[in-house]
């Protein structure tokens, strides 16, 4: 089947207008649209994602922005008034902000995308869709033609945040067909240093695909450390693509916790492109039941003197499927690099599959690169001593679990944030 | 008063890479209660640590003869975490290191599983008893906030098995080679906290090459073992004269056929 382009012009025209997007932001979508007859979808190594539900079929693609039930827009909502910058989204709406003026004195934007098109239009029109490129496949020209929600946070030069910004996505699943769409742009100007924490999570029981993107623009010197929860619904089909552009001297630090109960096709990608740029990885996958998950973590050295580090660590439960392939590439003439990277399964499931695949492409002669990969059962010996103290088999198990996580789990910027996912695990664990 | 017995024991082990299945007891006697310090001597290689792992349930090693009773009931097929709660401790000679678990809640942790849910130890009676014992054994409340034994140092993992023992308070220790590895004034720390808890609710089985830690753990009984058998047994004079005489000597007087590890082939 192929996308019936003029129909569904005509249908992102009126869509689109009837939001009152300006016309230039429509433009990108067409422009998007066209390219989608001619991509493929993406292919990961080693995983398969045939026949799922991970887009609409072509001839279900349209632009909606529906409006989310009050279930979600009440879980959008904070009810702690202790977090000082914290965005609600009820599927594409922004529903909930607090947004101390400091922020704003400070020029920091930070809000809606159909906001930011219009108060922050040179961003938008400079940035959006410029580290994840609508032409590289099908899944990247569906979200620039597609997309029905977003945020922009923009930091300027010099500007230091040092609360986390907070960004939590309810999608609606309330109703089945209601794809989310949604892109998520931080732009880090020269200098800057802040943390944006990224909650994705899912209210309904109805199918549904999700399709994330999240572009960070490091510019020079810059520090930008994201952190992310993801814990959508065993019946969401979720596409994640997040990746920054690194200029001299930037700093990304990640620290994703997978957390989905629903089969996830994930990208975590840092390019490293200007001089001393440094990107630090860090992922924690849970998988249970029937749920399949693929992850590249990516790192790309491009500029000179360029650390890429990688650490993975996924927990695989009852017949899941995870695999995790660490991509470390160091190009020609990014001399004096540096790329490390570790991926590490526990399996616990007696049909769990998993899988961690080190895949370094390394380019140039004066470079440090390292890899580590395991695929293992958890530590008799640890578990032998943890019961040799009298602690019953379920909680040593949890405790050795914990130390397995532990070099990504520690890193997590908030006690909250590592709570959340202990007790996630916890729940996973329990229907063992 | 509790009381453990080993009788006929016979354990081998399977050597995962040859598939072979060793036989390293041969038949061990030993009857011990609570009030009494026993040691095992040895050279290496005869068996010590088989038999304490044995008595602590490691699932490498199996009973093929004989039993071992805890207060009149087999251990035989029993967990290893139910032989804990049921009063048994083993001081590991390489202790696991876990990241990511403190110290002080792997504690809390192990004291907990040995009390009704509905009545757990307090933190303040926690905090109370864990300072009490960081202070016998000289140790600094920052190990507790580590993760366990992640980084220690030999002899810090050793204080911290003694630790766990003070707070734990078991009815047997089995404390293997605790000494190894240590310097005097740690060994006098650890022989401190074993000697704290001396009285008649509490038993320790000490297994060791040297005789030098029971010059600070006097026991009531040695025993030797050779070759998967306790060959001897006697008072504190005994583990003196083998220092004197070592283990050649012991075996040739008592004219057994047993080759020691260390001897020239």
């Amino acid at each position: 089947m192929t996308v019936e382009i003029d129909n569904l012009t005509s249908q992102i025209q009126m869509a689109a207008g009837k939001a009152g997007e300006p016309t230039s932001f429509t433009q990108k979508r067409l422009s998007a649209l066209k390219l989608m007859n001619q991509l493929a979808m993406p292919r990961m190594q080693e995983f398969s994602y045939k026949g799922w539900p991970i887009m609409p079929a072509d001839g279900q693609l349209s632009l909606n922005f529906p409006q989310a039930s009050d279930q979600v827009v009440q879980a959008a909502q904070t009810n702690q008034p202790d977090k000082p910058y914290f965005y609600g989204f009820a599927g594409t709406q922004l529903v909930s902000t607090n947004h101390g003026d400091q922020l704003k004195k400070a020029g920091v934007f930070c809000g809606s995308l159909a906001q930011a098109e219009k108060e922050q239009a040179a961003i938008v029109d400079k940035y959006f869709m410029s580290v994840v490129k609508p032409d590289e496949d099908r899944l990247t020209a569906y979200h620039a033609a597609f997309v029905n929600g977003g945020a922009v946070v923009y930091v300027p030069r010099g500007v230091e945040v040092k609360e986390p910004i907070e960004l939590r996505l309810v999608q609606d699943s309330t109703a089945a067909d209601q794809p989310l769409v949604f892109h998520l742009l931080i732009v880090a100007a020269p200098g800057a240093r802040f943390s944006v924490m990224q909650h994705l999570m899912t209210v309904g029981d109805q199918a549904n695909s999700a399709n994330i993107i999240v572009e960070v623009v490091a510019q020079e010197d810059s520090e930008v450390h994201f952190s992310a929860l993801d814990e959508m619904s065993a019946k969401t089909t979720v596409y994640h693509s997040r990746r920054a552009h690194l200029d001299a001297h930037a700093n990304v630090e990640w620290a994703v916790g997978l957390m989905n109960d629903g089969n996830t096709l994930g990208d975590l990608d840092s390019e490293l492109l200007g001089e001393g740029a440094k990107a630090d990885s860090k992922l924690i996958a849970i998988t249970a039941k029937q749920q399949h998950v693929g992850i590249n973590n990516r790192v790309t050295n491009r500029g000179l003197h360029t650390t890429g580090l990688i650490n993975q660590r996924g927990v695989v439960l009852d017949s899941s499927e995870l695999i995790f392939n660490g991509i470390g590439q160091i190009v020609h003439g990014a001399h004096g690099s540096n790329a490390e990277q570790q991926n590490r399964l526990l399996m616990m499931g007696k049909e769990a599959r998993g899988d961690a695949n080190p895949i370094l492409l390394i380019d140039e002669n004066d470079v440090d690169a390292g890899h580590a990969a395991s695929v293992g059962q958890v530590d008799e010996n640890q578990m032998y001593y943890l019961l040799s103290r009298g602690i019953p088999e379920p909680i040593a198990q949890r405790m050795v679990i914990r130390g397995f996580l532990s070099a990504v789990l520690t890193v997590m910027p908030t006690q909250e944030l590592k709570d959340k996912m202990l007790a996630i695990l916890e729940r996973k664990l329990g229907h063992e | 008063m509790a009381k453990l017995e080993v009788k006929d024991l016979h354990v081998a082990v399977t050597d995962e890479e040859k598939h072979q299945t060793k036989e390293i007891l041969k038949g061990v006697n030993l009857t011990m209660q609570t009030g009494e310090i026993h040691a095992i001597m040895g050279p290496n290689g005869t068996g010590k640590s088989t038999l304490s792992q044995t008595i602590m349930g490691n699932p490498n090693y199996h009973i093929t003869q004989g039993d071992i009773l805890l207060n009149g009931q087999s251990l035989k097929g029993m967990p290893v975490d139910e032989r804990a709660r049921r009063g048994l401790f083993l001081a590991m000679q390489y202790p696991s290191e876990i990241q990511g678990v403190t110290n002080a809640e792997f504690l809390r942790a192990a004291i907990n599983a040995r009390r009704p849910k509905d009545n757990q130890i307090s933190v303040m009676d926690f905090i109370k008893e864990l300072n009490k014992n960081l202070e016998l054994l000289d140790m600094s409340d920052e190990m507790t906030e580590r993760y366990l034994n992640e980084g220690f140092s030999g002899g810090e993992k050793k204080r911290n098995e003694i630790l766990q023992l003070l707070m734990i308070k078991p009815s047997f220790a089995i404390l293997d080679e605790i000494d190894s590895g240590l310097d005097i004034d740690a060994l006098k720390v650890v022989a401190k906290g074993v000697n704290s808890m001396r009285g008649d609710s509490f038993g320790s089985l000490i297994i060791t090459h040297y005789q030098r830690l029971l010059n600070y753990i006097i026991p009531d009984t040695v025993h030797v073992m050779m070759d998967g058998r306790l060959v001897a047994q006697g008072g504190p004079e005994l583990a003196k004269k083998l220092e004197k005489e070592g283990y050649a000597g012991l075996r040739d007087e008592l004219g057994l056929k047993v080759k020691l590890t260390d001897d020239e082939d």
